[in-house]
């Protein structure tokens, strides 16, 4: 089978290796390309024109922009849905199938739809389907399946996952065209470290497919050549090869925000670039015009055809007529002809075209009629006609298979307008109002002609690089007047529209979302009388385009129906992404920080259940729980403690700063005392309880809950701020390892290990004392969260595993067993100790929780001391008390406490006791039902289960076992 | 939000880096009635416009400073530790 080569012969400045070949699949059929091209080129190639079907009525569409900007070329590659074909680079044996068509893009059922283009009217979703209403519920799975593009594979694993990156640039410029490659060499050249941002895979922008001789490049600029593409190589090796230089190719910035922060996508991987000044080169692009069928395969942008015939060398068409409003029309025409295309006649809106250009594409064999517009194009999968209109009102049918749409410049300042309200017309030219730290280059303030452009980008780099301190700072108000002179043109482009616009229901605005000039009459009719709420309802601008292709139509277009000028229509607003981005390069990688405590690898030795307690992973049983609390009650236990927060406050006000904060009084603590400490909020709610050690006169040591630490050091830190309290705080929370080793066997498994005397007589409970543990210096605290005899040991972290192991070893003799977190909480909660925020919530005081002896009202004020007043002055409504249930019942964490089947309490924290062989917990119940042997009622499922109040721990109440 | 804040000690940095402390208030004294309390804890300013506000430097120095926010522009207008004098506009 012969299959069609639309290459032409090789041009100097394209993209395609012709001696590489490659190949990949579309649809199943193979391909040949060549590296270099994209999806697209390869397909335009091999004869493939329509490229995709519309959104809404399924209409074919071919390739318009070749720019990545467009809808057109949204296809399926490799499981990826959306991807734009016309800047996907092809590899070898890529699978590239196309979107929203049934059963092909050729041949697609669904474009009936066109035909019934009635029953679609613009806001469908607010008229049809509504009445009666069963209607929708049969519509939704149909709509469903028609509507939206592309589909994402459900089953797929999503790919890599893609990084996230934070850089610094002195300058970011945004553009590889002339003017951003020029202002990035100025801006570096003076200093500055520079980032280039390009979009394409090329740096070159327009100038790539341009052929034109330039004699009026200026001289400063260092150029060599004269040839719109060779002055492209030339600035782009000037930018590749400059040091100071970083670029990104196949880059796009899709957000910028506050102080110059730059959301870039590159590739799957998205960078955030702090950026001091940003050079704003996007330039200024050609949009479709408005007429009859302008979306037909083979209506193209003038600059989509350029690059198709001088980036990959294929012929766009074979007859083509240019329509424009402007000189640039003419340059295309002239450019499309050097390659090889028949240009058969350029339609000029305007009446008198210029006269030295007029010679020049006559000589070239192109004609030109001046003052004729375009109506409509005919042809059902590619255009075969158009029809115009002359000034004097004859119409004409011309043949041709190509149009090319120049003129009709809209700027690329959507970045720009995310973070600053410049002054901007409808054309996205940017006139005024440009914040301090940007810099406008280029084709986006309306600067077109090259060598005025060139020499406004070198300004603009100088200026970005003196505005962050490079070059000559002082020549700033010299670089700023020189840049004054380039004014955009002040004219707003209404009256330069390309064509008149035709309204009818085939002359398409936006491409993305299929919605036509009729579309935006008939929403104006219906009373929309506003650019925003007309967007809204027509979602024209809002699709995948983001109104590249279609805010100035729109605008032109709503202006006509509104009769306003196009300058009091307004402009929509511009918000991220502006180019589109996967949700994947959104998410990036899962950053969850984990903590492993110094002993994590001996629990893992040791065959513990490890879990996670916020960051950190824990050892929550070593296989049961329930031996493990009697390992602890009858011989002796250990468990690790290193996660504890541990801060080590210092400094003559230690004292001071601990009186403040806590509530109980810490100033007056001996030396080698603990006390319990209770941290409050300022409304007197608990927030944290730990141990407070005093170590020496002016030194403490402070454990905090695990997990807490950072947010406690920030308290402590926050109310020492500003009151000159002479105090470090550090926390030593990775620094210092620490287990508990407890039980009736705890002294003689440690006295082995260590010279400190822990005789009952020489070291009582809640007191402190440093010491050697096998070799190891280390702190000792007697207390006893579990209710047995025990001392909390910390360490330096380094000596952890030889700790414990040793622990271990001495032990043995006693049965020694580790014990997870499990059994801890059980151990803790026999003996009535609250665990802060399991037991408590955001509101509990602490005189609600029982712990009146915790809180000095005779301190004259503490953090938290107004609001556990408001509560001592009140009645307590409610009161945290123990229960024991009936008949063994174990009830879970949280099941409501119940009067007449209404929830009057809660449950906190409930377990089974080995110790006493019953369930027993916490619970809060309303303050008449706090005595001892009141019967409450815990509701679980239907069921009510009675227990017991109970007032006192179920186990060694009086605590002489602690203290022992 | 993406804007820089400048650490007293550090210099400028990314907003993220920064924990928000909110207003800076007054403390009512420690007798302070239920109802001052009240207006103290839960009735916040929350103004249209230049407003004092509390910032630590958490994933830097962890220090607590001050900065002065136009909370309508998000322009932050200096910032200073907290026994400084407020020095008005500027660093």
């Amino acid at each position: 089978m012969s299959r069609p080569n639309k290459r032409l012969s090789a041009a100097p400045q394209e993209l395609v290796d012709r001696s590489r070949p490659i190949h990949f699949e579309f649809e199943g059929r193979k391909i040949e390309a060549y590296e270099g091209d994209t999806v697209s080129s390869a397909l335009s190639a091999a004869g493939v024109e329509i490229h995709s079907r519309s959104f809404k009525y399924h209409r074919p569409r071919g390739l318009l922009c070749v720019a990545g900007r467009c809808p057109n070329c949204l296809m399926t590659v490799d499981g990826t849905p959306n991807v734009r074909a016309c800047t996907a680079s092809v590899r070898d044996g890529m699978q590239v199938i196309t979107q929203n068509a049934w059963p092909s893009t050729e041949r697609d059922f669904v474009s009936v739809l066109d035909r019934l283009d009635r029953f679609l009217p613009v806001g469908f979703y607010y008229k049809a389907l509504h009445k009666p209403k069963f209607l929708w519920e049969l519509a939704r799975p149909i709509v469903r399946r028609v509507a939206g593009l592309g589909s994402i594979d459900v089953d797929s694993d999503g790919g890599p996952t893609s990084n996230h990156t934070n850089r610094h640039t002195d300058v970011a410029v945004i553009g590889g065209g002339p003017a951003g490659m020029l202002a990035a060499s100025a801006a570096a050249d003076s200093g500055a470290d520079v980032t280039l941002i390009d979009d394409q895979t090329l740096p070159g922008g327009h100038l790539l497919t341009d052929i034109r001789e330039y004699f009026d490049v200026p001289d400063g600029l260092g150029l060599s050549t004269t040839t719109g593409h060779e002055i492209a190589a030339e600035l782009r090796e000037r930018v590749l090869g400059h040091q100071r230089i970083s670029v990104l190719s196949s880059s796009s910035a899709f957000g910028m925000y506050q102080d110059n922060l730059l959301a870039i996508q590159t590739g799957r991987d998205s960078l955030n670039l702090r950026a001091t000044h940003v050079v704003m080169a996007t330039g200024a692009f050609e949009v479709p015009h408005q007429f009859h069928n302008n979306d037909l395969p083979g209506v193209m942008l003038a600059s989509g055809a350029l690059r198709l015939a001088r980036l990959w060398g294929i012929s766009p068409g074979k007859t083509a007529i240019v329509t424009t409003n402007d000189d640039s029309g003419y340059w295309a025409a002239l450019n499309l002809s050097d390659a090889g295309i028949v240009v058969s006649a350029i339609l000029d809106s305007r009446v008198v075209p210029d006269s030295d250009l007029l010679t020049l594409v006559r000589t070239a064999g192109i004609e030109v009629l001046a003052g004729q517009t375009i109506n409509s194009a005919q042809g059902t999968k590619r255009v075969k006609s158009i029809a115009t209109t002359s000034a004097n009102g004859e119409t004409r049918n011309i043949e041709c298979d190509l149009i090319c749409m120049s003129g009709a410049w809209q700027g690329a300042s959507g970045l720009l307008l995310q973070s600053s309200s410049a002054g901007v017309d409808h054309d996205g030219i940017v006139r005024s109002g440009v914040p301090e730290n940007v810099t406008i280059a280029g084709g986006v303030g309306g600067v077109h002609d090259l060598g005025a452009l060139l020499s406004q980008a070198g300004l603009a780099g100088k200026r970005a690089a003196a505005k962050v301190g490079f070059g000559v700072p002082d020549d700033l108000p010299a670089i700023e007047a020189e840049l004054s002179v380039f004014k955009s043109p002040t004219t707003s482009s209404a009256e330069s529209s390309a064509s008149p616009i035709t309204q009818t229901k085939k002359t398409f605005v936006c491409f993305c979302e299929d919605v036509s000039t009729k579309d935006i009459a008939v929403a104006v009719e219906e009373g929309f009388g506003d650019v925003q709420t007309l967007k809204r309802y027509t979602t024209s601008t809002m699709g995948p385009c983001q109104g590249k292709m279609c805010h100035k139509a729109f605008v032109e277009v709503a202006a006509l129906n509104l009769g306003l000028s196009v300058k009091d229509a307004g402009a929509t607003t511009s918000r991220p992404p502006a180019q589109p981005v996967a949700l994947g390069t959104l998410a990036g990688q899962n950053h969850m920080p984990r903590k492993r405590s110094p002993l994590h690898y001996v629990h893992e030795q040791l065959g513990a259940e490890i879990v996670e307690l916020g960051p950190w992973l824990r050892p929550h049983n070593y296989g049961s729980p329930q031996d493990e609390v009697l390992a602890v009650r009858e011989r002796v236990g250990i468990i690790d403690v290193s996660t504890l927060g541990k801060l080590d406050i210092r400094g003559p006000d230690a004292g001071k700063l601990l009186d403040r904060v806590y509530t109980h009084r810490f100033s007056n603590l001996r030396e080698g005392h603990i006390r319990y400490g209770l941290l409050c909020s300022e409304a007197g709610s608990i927030m944290d309880d730990g141990t407070v050690t005093r170590m020496a006169d002016d030194h403490y040591f402070v454990t905090t809950t695990t997990g807490n630490v950072d947010a406690i050091e920030d308290w402590f830190n926050w109310w020492m701020a500003g009151t000159g309290m002479d105090v470090y705080v550090t926390n030593v929370t990775a620094a210092w390892g620490a287990i508990n080793v407890a039980g009736p066997r705890a002294r003689e498994t440690l006295a082995k290990l260590t010279d400190v005397d822990l005789s009952p007589k020489a070291f009582d409970y809640m007191r402190s004392a440093t010491g050697e543990v096998a070799g190891v210096p280390s702190i000792f605290l007697r207390i006893g969260f579990v209710g047995e005899t025990g001392w909390e040991v910390h360490f330096p972290a380094e000596y952890a595993e030889h700790l414990w192991n040793t622990v271990m070893e001495a032990g043995s003799e006693y049965g020694i067993s580790p014990f997870g977190l499990e059994a801890q909480r059980i151990l803790r909660l026999e003996k009535g100790h609250i665990i802060v925020n399991q037991d408590t919530d955001a509101v509990t005081d602490p005189l609600d929780a029982g712990m009146r002896w915790a809180v000095r009202f005779d301190k004259p004020d503490f953090i938290g001391r107004a609001g556990i007043a408001a509560t001592r002055d009140r009645e307590s409504k409610q009161s945290l008390v123990g229960f024991i249930a009936d008949d063994g019942f174990v009830p879970e964490d949280g099941l409501s406490i119940v009067t007449n089947g209404q929830p009057v309490g809660r449950v906190t924290s409930s377990r089974f006791s080995p110790t006493r062989g019953v369930g027993f917990g916490l619970a809060w119940v309303p303050i008449e039902m706090a005595e001892d042997g009141t019967r409450i009622f815990i509701q679980s499922g239907r069921n009510e289960w009675p227990a017991t109040v109970i007032t006192e721990p179920i186990y060694d109440p009086e605590g002489s076992r602690l203290r022992a | 939000m993406a804007f820089l804040l400048n650490c007293p000690n550090c210099g400028a940095r990314n907003v993220y880096d920064f924990r928000f402390g909110g207003e800076v208030l007054t403390r009512p004294a420690p007798d302070a009635g239920n109802e001052e309390l009240t207006e103290y804890l839960y009735f916040k300013e929350n103004m249209d416009g230049e407003q004092r506000e509390w910032w630590n430097h958490s994933m830097g120095c962890r220090k607590w400073f001050i900065a002065t926010r136009n909370t309508h522009s998000n322009e932050v207008l200096g910032t200073h530790w907290p026994d400084e004098p407020v020095t008005g506009t500027g660093q």
